[in-house]
């Protein structure tokens, strides 16, 4: 019982990062219709925007997270104008091969940049105000406080995108692109700007994840790989588009690979979640927590 | 006429040309037509099909690894395998194929990386059955006899170019074949419109699932050339890197056009010995290529090249 708790503890953090990978992909995907397979790619950007802010400049950590969101941002702008702007008259499948494509440059250029050697980001909790305070042990629980701030950064997270899209003209601007563009346009949203936005936005939250998994985890060039994977994975099964689903399906995923390596086998663990996906699609294609739409 | 001609004459010139080239670009030239029928299969599926498929590396893998697995296990020949991996990456086919038949577009291209991922992690995984990291050595492919007589020994690197330019001769006229029969234009019409095709009778079930099938069992011929000429097999020569890579060749020529993939094929898979030391930059450039070509020329040089000459 007590290491089925542990895994527990352990598969929350683990899905907190899909969930911050998630949302920003399926809020992409539902405001713009962009599938963007460069999303894993924000996020190893935001791991190594981290390291050099801690490690290289030295920097204290508030600092470093603005140095990570500066970065998700231009990030962002640039994914917008590569992946969106061109594509606006196209059929879907442009922006998936352009994602595709934008996703195999990053990692190229940041092999070629940074070398295939993994790095850590030495994250100095004790420094940290509220969080130093924290325990580690939780009855039979273990969390070092770096994980520990995984799903606290999560739940500020999404509670502060939850409030800006539901109470800032921004946020509405957002909804309204996500039901009907043209409409939107016609009540004086500034379509180019909520693009640029969105982007940004997703940018930010993987970036963000990056940043705090690498303290735990290395990260390495092609780590947006099997992230974006996931995230893919969580998107399908919270429903294209539901952010709530998303954040959802993203804690499950993450209970689910934790059990899965505990009990089972650790070479299962990253197998599962796509199983998963394919008899999802099979079966309930509009997700577990969405509902039956047209999908053409 | 003249199109045949020009075919016979290059594929002559190919098939002399090791005579005239060293070792190192013979095999450079055998790459080129691995990537071929890599790139004209998924041509099939994806140029006139219109159906996703980011998952050529795990066709290309499953066709390798049965051709491994098949000499060690039993000790048989290149000319059992190469039947034996298109069937078996054929039913890897129809086994992807099933969930193409409810899904379009991006969840397609969702689904085929999530199976491009799954056979990588088995094949890297499962050290008892397939070597994982390590990979499996090939055994030379023997001597070829008809009747008792020794035609030729396998082992030079000239025999298995030329057993790799015929069969990608083979792979091109199937290609062709498939495309101008009665199930291409058929593919076309899914690609076109699937609810019309659908809706004239076509039977749209079929159809996507022979264009997935095919697609996967040439991708499996590639990959047991592939095991035999480089005599072994590892899982990372069948990464995603390669379905994009293949993805890059097909856009860049041209989706939906028969020359178009060959020439992508060729023009990437050669890229990095122009590009000297700049070569492990080729990925980077593939990604870029693959981004500017649907930007700018989403039909593909060859398909701009007909847009411009037909006018």
């Amino acid at each position: 019982m007590d290491l089925f708790l542990q895994y527990l503890a352990n598969g929350v953090v683990i899905g907190s990062t899909y969930v911050l990978v998630a949302v920003g992909l399926t809020l992409i995907f539902g405001i713009l219709g962009v599938v963007n397979f460069a999303h894993g790619e924000f996020y190893m950007i935001g791991g190594y925007a981290g390291i050099f802010a801690i490690t290289v400049l030295g920097l204290p950590v508030l600092p470093a997270v603005a140095v990570v969101l500066a970065t998700a941002a231009v990030v962002g702008i640039a994914a917008e104008a590569i992946l969106h702007k061109p594509m606006k008259n196209r059929d879907a499948t442009s922006s998936i091969i352009s994602s595709f494509g934008l996703a195999v440059a990053l990692q190229n250029a940041t092999l070629i940049v940074m070398g295939p050697q993994p790095q850590r980001l030495n994250l100095d909790v004790s420094k940290i105000p509220v969080l130093s305070s924290l325990p580690t042990d939780f009855g039979p629980v273990f969390l070092p406080q770096q994980r520990t701030l995984i799903p606290l950064t999560m739940v500020l997270l999404i509670a502060i995108l939850y409030v800006v899209l539901r109470y800032t003209w921004t946020g509405r601007s957002l909804r309204a692109m996500a039901q009907h563009a043209t409409v939107a346009r016609l009540c004086g949203v500034r379509v180019e700007r909520v693009a640029v936005v969105t982007f940004m936005v997703g940018a930010a939250l993987a970036g963000i994840a990056g940043m705090l998994m690498s303290s735990i985890f290395l990260v390495y060039p092609i780590v947006g790989n099997m992230i974006a994977l996931k995230a893919f994975t969580v998107v399908i099964l919270g429903g294209m588009g539901n952010v709530a689903g998303a954040a959802a399906a993203g804690l499950l995923l993450g209970i689910t690979e934790s059990l899965t390596s505990g009990y089972i086998a650790n070479s299962m663990r990253d197998i599962v979640g796509f199983v998963f996906v394919i008899l999802v699609l099979l079966f309930r294609p509009q997700g577990l927590f969405g509902k039956a739409v047209d999908r053409s | 006429m003249k199109t045949l001609l020009a075919a016979i004459a290059a594929v002559a010139l190919l098939a002399v040309a090791p005579f005239g080239l060293g070792g190192y670009e013979t095999n450079v030239l055998m790459m080129v037509l691995f990537f071929v029928i890599l790139a004209v299969g998924l041509d099939l599926v994806s140029g006139y099909c219109g159906q996703f498929s980011f998952a050529t590396g795990a066709f290309y893998g499953v066709g390798a690894y049965t051709a491994a697995i098949m000499s060690r296990d039993l000790g048989t020949s290149i000319w059992l395998h190469l039947p034996a991996g298109a069937v078996v990456a054929g039913l890897f086919g129809l086994l992807l194929g099933i969930p193409a038949l409810r899904l379009k577009g991006h969840f397609l291209a969702i689904v085929t990386i999530a199976f491009q991922t799954i056979v990588y992690l088995v094949i890297s995984q499962w050290t008892s059955f397939t070597g994982g990291q390590v990979g499996l050595t090939m055994p030379n492919a023997g001597p070829v006899r008809i009747f008792g007589v020794t035609l030729f020994e396998f082992g030079s690197l000239r025999s298995y170019y030329w057993l790799t330019l015929a069969m990608t001769v083979i792979c091109l006229i199937v290609a062709w074949r498939l495309i101008h029969s009665r199930l291409g234009r058929e593919w076309v019409a899914i690609r076109d419109d699937e609810t019309l095709a659908g809706a004239v009778g076509l039977d749209t079930t079929r159809g996507k699932l022979t264009a997935f099938v095919a697609y996967a069992a040439l991708a499996g011929v590639a990959g047991v050339l592939t095991a035999h000429s480089l005599r072994g097999v590892t899982p990372d020569d069948f990464t995603i890197w390669i379905s994009a890579t293949v993805v890059a060749m097909m856009v860049v020529g041209g989706r939906g056009t028969f020359v178009g993939p060959i020439i992508g094929a060729a023009f990437l898979a050669t890229l990095p010995e122009f590009l000297g030391k700049f070569a492990e930059y080729k990925m980077l450039i593939y990604g870029v290529l693959l981004v500017l070509a649907i930007t700018l020329v989403p039909e593909g040089v060859v398909g701009r090249w007909r847009a411009r000459t037909s006018r």
